[in-house]
């Protein structure tokens, strides 16, 4: 073939091998690279928690007698928190119980991590900046779309392997195959292909609509999508919206016990893979970075905060902190306004409150309070990973490169930290006042002693701030480039130690490393004033500790 | 005179990398001072010690006569900042965004802010994500100088301005040097230094290779000089001259460089019947290549021989 005159053929240089291996020599491998962490992480989770999960459970149940005891109980569970938890089908063996008691929260796991690395992988880049550079390369944006989500879906399918495989072993490991703990790999296989299909479902909700809304729209809107059908399969006043739930669909594949529904799950995959064809589509098709946005209401210009630092600190976290306080104020307004009528079903099942008994032990379920202080425990988690956000936009000030021209004024180091400190702390005051008003209005609905609600949401606030101190004291004497990430690992190992402390029946000494565990239960005016200390201390020892360490360390 | 800015062996590294190793200078009130150097060489790491922003290694600066570490905010105080790359609040205006730096001042004079907010023709009422690279290097520009300060540290000014705004901008300094002020600008721009600084300093690979006046630096450089002959160029004649170096002939064209006195070479040229006689003062971007240039083409032709054999042998 000869080349014509104009047009001279070039040989294109090809791509050394170190590039291929090192994630260079593709968007795919770079991509790959890029999810290196998240992939660690989800699979990490993931897996680990099939794992625990059966240990806790071969553990707490291992005789035939608590099995059957255990199956017969599950089968009066209410109707209203049915689908809240998985379908209890033959609970009696391991993972029955494993696909009952956790099978949801591993899928909302999967799209949570779907969600936030597809609203992110193109429409963060295009806000950075830097997809202008890669689109400009000799390819066209459809195939930089799809290369993107390949390297997704391929990681999304390896985490996936990895919990079948942890599926499996864990039932081998911790099991009892005569008592039917067996799993066998097309189950694990059945559980993990539904794990990850509904991961990729509202994942590719994220991703169709981040052309359009950008990263934090998108996440957003299909975060709320995903939330909103888990618990309207879960609660019966809303099951005429639970048709639209992937949790619906699938109702009935509870795959750890050979229960099987491929067409339903073979819906949630062709939903998925609309849902993505769709997104790469749409990003083909419009322009590049420009998204509609999702407009929030302008704050008002004096809550902007340009008086001093902890003015200006408070100003910048308003939005997230007000975005948290609706987030959380409206989970626990529909949990509080849940507790009343679930107490009540369980004070009428005597059988079934002996299960959660054994579960929960230390609550007494019959009464609403408790039920919304076993709700608390979960709040924890978020109030502590809101505690992380806040450290994250604090810590921005540096990482994005405004310390350094704030630093050239007559502000010194110390006094940023603490006026970042202040404002991170006055954040917690309306995120934890957003879940008060929340708890409250549904606690006049559940039957919950409202003061008691109310103020018990202070305890969360607390955590909340003692996170920011965590945060503050590793930025500011180490480094604010990992001051959020070591929060919300201290929250995640705070809520796995409570969690799992206890049916592993580890040491007390090491329950007692949660913080969580010195709260005393605040929802029904038992406070521990040992974990309120606790947290006072870490939030203003934190915030004076990287006052101190930022003196000591160069700045950027 | 008072020295604004002094430096004793001032060394910063950064764990193995280099950042800058024993740099004495002096900056006197008064002057604008030109700190030129390629990307890399350590003009930003000097600034940020200046400023405290980063601790030295080993050595001492000094800023108003304070130990830069001693006490930065005395020092702040009475500095105007605008670092090489930087990021504001993406939702504040711009007006926002220069009130509270000025907040952070203790106040500025409204008046004068207006002012330069008008000379740099900015429109403070959008918010800063929406700013125009340009736009943001204004905002950072008034912040930086919107309190007069007594010293302006000024870290690649001109980064994104066009030639009106730039020209706006020097203006500006000038005003600012009248009323007594200093300005220590870095830049890897040669002709911005050239045209607004007293004294210049070159930085190579952390170490400063010269300090001088802007003239001394070009009167230090080689003259590039032309010379026609109507018959055939006396070739011989000129390159034994001392400081002539790079004679080139085309046709009755001699080119040749000359360092040091030009005198020999136009009595010279003089005498052999010179019917044309061209010579450049060199700009200082030549005097920076002059000093840098020759490691950097020596370098860069031995790599292409070694490529060219290379490519020979296959």
């Amino acid at each position: 073939m000869g080349a014509q005159a104009g047009s001279p053929t070039l040989r294109a240089p090809s791509v050394s091998l170190f590039s291929r291996i090192y994630g260079f020599g593709s968007v795919y491998a770079k991509t790959l690279r890029d999810s290196r962490l998240a992939f660690i992480i989800a699979a990490g989770v993931l897996g680990g928690m099939m794992l625990v999960a059966g240990a806790a459970v071969g553990s707490v149940f291992p005789t035939p007698e608590s099995r059957r005891e255990v199956d017969k109980l599950i089968a009066t569970v209410p109707s209203s928190m049915s689908g809240l938890f998985g379908n209890p089908i033959n609970v009696g063996t391991l993972g029955g119980v494993m696909n009952w008691k956790y099978g949801p929260f591993f899928a909302l796991g999967a799209g949570l991590w779907s969600i936030l690395a597809l609203s992110g992988t193109l429409a963060g880049e295009a806000s950075r900046g830097s997809l202008d550079f890669v689109a400009s390369s000799p390819f066209g944006k459809r195939r930089l779309a799809i290369e993107k989500l390949t390297a997704h879906l391929t990681m999304v399918g390896l985490a996936m392997v990895v919990l079948a495989v942890c599926a499996w072993a864990g039932a081998t490991i911790y099991g009892d195959a005569s008592l039917g703990d067996a799993i066998p790999p097309v189950s694990a296989i059945g559980f993990a292909l539904w794990v990850g299909f509904i991961g990729l479902a509202f994942g590719g909700l994220a991703f169709v609509l981040a052309p359009l809304l950008g990263r934090s729209g998108s996440a957003g809107v299909a975060g709320a999508a995903m939330v909103a059908a888990w618990v309207s399969n879960g609660y019966s006043a809303l099951a005429p919206v639970a048709f639209f739930s992937p949790f619906h669909w699938t109702a009935n594949h509870v795959a750890l016990v050979g229960q099987f529904d491929w067409p339903s799950l073979a819906l949630v995959g062709v939903v998925a893979a609309v849902l993505l064809v769709a997104g790469v589509e749409v990003f083909a098709r419009r322009d590049l970075g420009v998204t509609a946005g999702l407009s929030a209401p302008g704050l008002p210009a004096a809550t902007l905060g340009v008086g001093g630092p902890a003015r200006r600190a408070f100003g910048d976290q308003l939005p997230r902190a007000l975005a948290w306080g609706v987030g959380l104020g409206l989970f626990g307004a529909m949990l509080a306004a849940m507790v009343g009528s679930l107490a009540g079903q369980m004070a009428s099942a005597p059988s079934f409150r002996d299960v959660f008994t054994t579960l929960f032990p230390g609550y007494d379920l019959t009464r609403a309070g408790d039920f919304l202080q076993l709700y608390a425990q979960m709040l924890f988690i978020f109030a502590g990973y809101a505690g992380a956000t806040l450290v994250a936009k604090w810590a921005s000030d540096e990482t994005e490169g405004r310390l350094e021209m704030l630093l050239g004024t007559p502000l010194a180091r110390g006094r940023w930290v603490v006026g970042g400190g202040v404002g991170a702390f006055a954040a917690v005051v309306i995120m934890t006042a957003g879940l008060a008003l929340g708890i409250g209005l549904g606690a006049v609905s559940g039957g919950v002693e409202v003061g008691g609600a109310v103020t018990g949401t202070a305890a969360l606030g607390l955590y909340a701030a003692a996170m920011v101190g965590v945060g503050i004291a590793v930025g500011g004497f180490w480094r604010t480039s990992m001051a959020a990430e070591v929060a919300a690992i201290v929250v995640t190992a705070t809520f796995l130690i409570d969690l799992l402390a206890p049916p592993l029946r580890l040491p007390d000494w090491v329950h007692q490393l949660a913080l969580t565990a010195h709260m005393g239960k605040p929802m029904i005016g038992i406070w521990d004033p040992a974990g309120i200390v606790a947290c006072v201390v870490i939030a203003v020892g934190g915030v004076a500790l990287g006052a101190w360490g930022i003196r000591r360390r160069d700045i950027g | 005179m008072t020295a604004v800015i002094r430096t004793e062996k001032l060394t910063k590294s950064y764990g193995s990398h280099r950042g800058i190793v024993d740099v004495d200078l002096e900056v006197d009130q008064g002057e604008v001072f030109g700190f030129l150097g390629p990307n890399g060489a350590g003009k930003t790491t000097t600034i940020r010690v200046l400023l405290d922003l980063i601790r030295p290694t080993s050595g001492k600066a000094f800023v108003f006569d304070i130990e830069s570490s001693a006490d930065p905010a005395a020092i702040h105080r009475r500095i105007g900042y605008l670092p090489g790359e930087f990021a504001l609040y993406d939702r504040l205006t711009g007006r926002q965004t220069l009130e509270y730096f000025g907040n952070l001042r203790g106040g500025v004079d409204k008046a004068y802010q207006t002012e330069l907010i008008g000379r740099f023709d900015l429109d403070p009422s959008r918010r800063f994500r929406e700013y125009s690279k340009g736009n943001k290097q204004k905002v950072g520009l008034v912040a930086a100088l919107q309190h007069r300060p007594e010293l302006l540290l000024l870290d690649e000014p001109t980064s994104g301005l066009d030639p009106l705004v730039q020209q706006t901008f020097f203006t500006l300094l000038r005003e600012r040097v009248k009323d007594g002020a200093t300005v220590f600008l870095s830049s890897h721009i040669l002709s911005e230094v050239e045209r607004s600084c007293d004294r210049v300093a070159i930085i190579r690979e952390g170490r400063l290779v010269r300090v001088d006046r802007v003239d001394a630096l070009r009167d230090l450089a080689h003259h590039q000089v032309e010379l026609r002959f109507e018959g055939v160029p006396p070739v011989a004649e000129f390159q034994k001259i001392p400081g002539v170096s790079d004679v080139t002939v085309e046709d009755h064209l001699i080119r040749l460089r000359v360092l040091g006195p030009i005198t020999p070479v136009v009595q010279a040229a003089a005498r052999l019947g010179v019917t044309d006689f061209l010579s450049r003062e060199p700009t200082l971007e030549e005097t920076f290549l002059a000093q840098y240039g020759r490691e950097t083409s020596e370098a860069t032709e031995a790599a292409e021989a070694a490529a060219a054999e290379a490519g020979e042998a296959r």
